[in-house]
């Protein structure tokens, strides 16, 4: 067992972890063949990108930031936090309402995918890149994805679900994505990242007895790190004014809707998961997407108007038509395909519609940097 | 490279998985200096790699990388970004219901 040796959540530098790791003693692999557990296999996909124009970034307009940013990161502030203590009330996982134990599995499993899978694509952009500033942005937040990634791992393995890795020897096809649309994407997930884990932390702080499991206590810090790395992808983006002008704006705006849209009708469809912590995906998504849209002005010339009189009922259309897609699938025959395909069509329209709603225009501030403040 | 012609390639690799609390991570670098292009398929050779939980596994493999014709590379660097909303997350599997 790693008695003797320290934490390696109390560790820097991703390198140091990992060479303390393999140094640890091997230890016994109960859970591992223990047949009783739930296997899931973790899929994470693999990408490749212009590491060129990655290595051509030039951080010096946003030096100070920049510097500023690293070197919160550097310290670490999240050095230690993410280890069991006191606060880690025992989970009932026996009486669990079986409705509520399958969304909130689904909710651990699926982020726990996500956090690893960014940790993949930090490190293998942290592994091609040549451009020092870029290379040690990609390892620091590497470093916190699989922080992240083992906290989580370790609640499923509470709940009696073991993660398998063994993915890496299946074949694994390289998709490829332009830098700009990784900077859209994860910059995006990582703010709502932020207003979602801070909604649910806040509305528990006011609503104690809504919280069904331990790890909603960790949210506060945790969202730190997703602030932190948002901020960087801010930055980035900040160091060409071509990514937020132009016609870019216009992908802009799709990423915008895309990540709202999905987001709404994903949370739409765990509704023991909201009901057990007392919160209303509505007025959930609302609040996410306000501070989402504050958050993003930093670097964003545009903001989706979600006041809109056809933005909330489209949607609800949407997440109607995603149930009647899944609904004519699982039907099956010549009749369930009609149904799905007519529901696909609906769908689509309703994200045009979502689309075409003007957006708000509003002056980028000079300088980019924001602490979180919610 | 040819423009419709793929080709099978070879390479030493170290794949590494950490199934620690600390940090769940898992890596393949090749130790040959290949690179993998938009497009290629990789397959880790031998069975798969289990890490018990608390350890980290290194082991070394060799690595079928199977690259692409000019063209599937060309095909992939076009609609790649097509799925590029894989990138974001949204703490729920995208099953309607479960």
């Amino acid at each position: 067992m790693n008695v003797q040796t320290p934490h390696t959540a109390d560790i820097t530098n991703v390198d140091e972890s990992l060479a303390l790791q393999e140094a640890q003693a091997k230890m016994d692999s109960q859970f591992a063949t223990d047949v009783a557990m739930q296997n899931t296999l973790l899929t994470p996909r693999f990408y490749t990108t212009d590491f060129d124009q990655l290595d051509a970034i030039d951080v010096s307009p946003v030096r100070k930031d920049w510097d500023a940013l690293i070197a919160e990161m550097e310290a670490d502030p999240n050095k230690g936090h993410f280890k069991k203590n006191e606060d880690w009330d025992e989970v009932d996982w026996e009486g669990m309402e079986p409705g509520l134990k399958k969304e909130f599995i689904d909710f651990l499993i699926s982020s726990c995918t996500a956090e690893f899978s960014g940790c993949v694509l930090y490190k293998e952009m942290k592994r091609r890149g040549k451009n020092g500033d870029i290379v040690q942005l990609f390892q620091l937040m590497a470093r916190d994805e699989a922080r992240h990634a083992g906290f989580i791992n370790d609640a499923l393995r509470e709940a009696g679900v073991a993660v398998n890795l063994g993915f890496l020897t299946q074949k694994k096809k390289y998709t490829f994505f332009q830098p700009k649309f990784i900077y859209y994407a994860t910059y995006l997930s990582e703010k709502i990242g932020y207003a979602r884990y801070i909604t649910i932390y806040r509305h528990l702080e006011a609503h104690p007895e809504h919280r069904f499991h331990p790890i909603f206590k960790w949210f506060l810090e945790w969202c730190g790190d997703e602030f932190r790395h948002g901020e960087a992808f801010a930055l980035l983006m900040k160091t060409d004014p071509k990514l937020t002008s132009g016609r870019n704006v216009l992908w802009i705006k799709f990423f915008l809707t895309a990540v709202y849209a999905t987001m709404y009708v994903r949370d739409h469809q765990r509704p023991e998961f909201h009901k057990a912590l007392g919160v209303d995906p509505d007025w959930y998504a609302h609040s996410v997407f306000t501070k989402t849209s504050a958050l993003t002005e930093q670097i964003f010339p545009i903001t989706l108007d979600i006041e809109h009189p056809r933005w909330q009922p489209t949607l609800e259309r949407l997440h109607r038509a995603n149930v009647g897609i899944a609904e004519g699938k699982s039907e099956g025959g010549l009749s369930g395909r009609l149904k799905s395909w007519a529901n696909s069509a609906r769908a689509a329209l309703c994200f045009v519609q979502l689309y075409t709603i003007p957006a708000n225009k509003h002056r980028v501030p000079q300088s980019t940097r924001l602490e979180p403040v919610y | 490279m040819g423009l419709l012609t793929r080709e099978i390639e070879r390479a030493p690799c170290t794949v590494e998985i950490s199934h620690k609390f600390e940090s769940l991570h898992a890596h393949v670098r090749f130790n040959n200096g290949a690179v993998v292009n938009p497009g290629d398929e990789v397959t880790v050779q031998g069975p798969e790699i289990m890490a018990p939980f608390g350890e980290v596994v290194s082991e070394d493999r060799e690595a079928i990388i199977l690259r692409a014709s000019k063209l599937e590379q060309l095909w992939t660097r076009l609609t790649g970004d097509l799925e590029v909303m894989e990138l974001c997350e949204f703490s729920f599997s995208e099953e309607v219901t479960l």
